[in-house]
């Protein structure tokens, strides 16, 4: 066996062992970096979740033209003509008064609701579907200017407002995310810094000991290290589990709700690559927090 | 030792311009009363403390001037032992020893035979799957300096070795020590007994508040050796 070999079986043997002795203290960084990891993780797949959702919302947007009662079947066909030139318009479909009562009766009660009127309530209207480089808050704003105070056109109604403030929001929670994480990253990097410093400072003497029969800076420290890393690599294993636990058993609670605010956009889990992104930043936390804890350590005193 | 001085406050000596020459494969004793200096020569041998002034050529590297990279490679040469013995509790004898080979990654097979024998030689091979704490203070001792030998240094560094021994053990031990030195391993022990330095009739320095006060040179061969 090489030298190279012996030395790095020996470095994890005084890594694990490491682990042992110190049960409770590295239970608490492996926990600590597990919990930072849950809500970083979580925080993260909600917004990614969120960011999915409005793409969905996107590609469906829709602006609806309310016609003025009294307009005639050939007078809507022109207007649908001269909403088609308007900035950012794809496409535009004509529904008639009788279309529109169609679709309502087609809903749960929507016939019900009708019985006892003598004429059908419902106006004619143009939906308008947008190019996609004009599906955004600024775009719609440019064309509802445009068919303002267009003859024939009543009302328009779009979710310009709606898709502002779910914009905002998303920015809001990623932000809102990227600070907890940074926050939650830095404290569990001093926690695990200072469990590892602990352990460290519980094992003293037999670093004094190997310091005193010729061990290197690199043998002494990289058990601690492996030890950081190994840590952060449990954690971040944990965090995903309790992550994925969650989803798979809080998902279907909540299902009924969530279709409420995301209506049938599907909901997804980490990919695979982002699943081992999540464990890879428990072991990088856990190998930071162990450099952290063994800065300034001379082997040579 | 050129002119060497440490002080720890200022205006406050541990060792003031000491000047000293051990010959390769000599045997010296060093002694004084407590707080003489002793421990602090010791640890300027073995590089735990810098002088803060002179020079100090160690197997021919200045000491002085040894950069903190290279003095493991230093330590790897110089076999030390203490009064307090320094064994880990956790590991056993055969793992306390082994200890100065794995840190130079001695492959396991080499390491076990060399630590047998090692421990052979000071009559604990038998106890070597024990723990230090099962252990009475001269098989302790003996494991320290089991752990110091086992390497072949060329410097052998003994701080009160017998410190905490009874009269018996401390003849043991000290007759394992003058089998290295007659194998032709320098050795410098620490120590305030002056049976011992009667008994061995080796070189004998003696410090009194950080100076050499007294360099007693060695009786003839064979004087006072073993039990």
């Amino acid at each position: 066996m090489s030298r190279v070999m012996v030395l790095l079986r020996v470095l994890l043997t005084n890594a694990f062992r490491g682990v042992r002795q110190a049960r409770a203290t590295s239970l608490l960084a492996v926990l600590t970096i597990a919990v930072v990891l849950v809500l970083i993780g979580s925080a993260s797949l909600l917004v990614e979740n969120m960011s999915g959702i409005l793409d969905d919302f996107g590609s469906e947007l829709q602006l609806t033209a309310f016609v003025t009662e009294g307009v005639s079947g050939e007078e809507l066909s022109d207007l649908a003509v001269r909403v088609s030139a308007g900035p950012g318009v794809e496409r535009v479909a004509v529904v008639t008064k009788e279309q529109a009562l169609k679709r309502f009766e087609r809903i749960a009660g929507g016939a019900e609701l009708l019985v006892g009127l003598d004429e059908n309530p419902l106006p004619a209207s143009l939906e308008i579907d947008l190019r996609t480089e004009a599906r955004t808050a600024e775009a719609m704003g440019a064309l509802r200017e445009a068919l303002d105070g267009l003859p024939g056109i009543e009302e328009l109604a779009h979710g310009e407002e709606w898709i502002e403030g779910y914009t905002r929001a998303v920015g809001l929670i990623r932000s809102g995310a990227w600070g907890l994480g940074i926050v939650l990253g830095l404290a569990a990097l001093l926690i695990v810094a200072n469990t590892i410093r602990l352990a460290f400072y519980a094992r003293r003497d037999e670093l004094d000991i190997l310091a005193l029969v010729g061990a290197s800076r690199t043998f002494v420290r990289v058990p601690f290290l492996l030890e950081g890393t190994l840590q952060g690599l449990l954690g971040g294993a944990l965090a995903l589990f309790l992550i994925r636990g969650a989803y798979e058993l809080l998902l279907p609670q909540f299902r009924f709700g969530l279709e409420l605010v995301v209506g049938s956009a599907e909901l997804r889990f980490f990919t695979n690559g982002e699943s081992l992104s999540l464990v890879g930043a428990g072991a990088g936390l856990g190998l930071l927090g162990a450099m952290t804890a063994l800065a300034g350590w001379r082997s040579d005193s | 030792m050129y002119h060497v001085s440490k002080s720890y406050m200022a205006g406050q000596f541990a060792l003031h311009d000491l000047s000293l020459e051990v010959r390769r494969g000599e045997f010296v004793f060093l002694t004084g009363s407590s707080g003489a200096g002793k421990t602090t020569l010791l640890e300027l041998i073995f590089a735990a403390e810098q002088p803060s002034e002179g020079q100090i050529l160690v197997l021919g590297r200045n000491v002085a001037r040894l950069g903190a990279g290279a003095v493991p490679a230093l330590r790897r040469r110089v076999g030390v032992v203490f009064q307090d013995f320094k064994l880990l509790d956790d590991r056993t004898v055969e793992e306390n020893v082994r200890l100065a080979l794995d840190v130079i990654g001695t492959p396991r097979r080499e390491a076990r035979t060399r630590v047998f024998q090692m421990l052979k030689s000071v009559g604990l091979q038998h106890r070597r799957f024990h723990h230090p704490r099962s252990l009475s203070g001269g098989e302790q001792q003996r494991v320290a300096l089991a752990r110091a030998l086992v390497n072949e240094p060329e410097i052998l560094l003994a701080d009160e070795p017998t410190g905490n021994l009874d009269p018996d053990l401390t003849i043991e031990i000290m007759d394992l020590i003058m089998a290295a030195a007659t194998r032709g391993t320098t050795v410098i022990v620490a120590t305030h007994d002056h049976s011992l330095i009667d008994r061995y009739g080796k070189r004998m320095l003696r410090l009194e508040a950080g100076r050499i006060v007294e360099d007693h040179p060695a009786l003839g061969e064979g004087f006072g050796v073993g039990s």
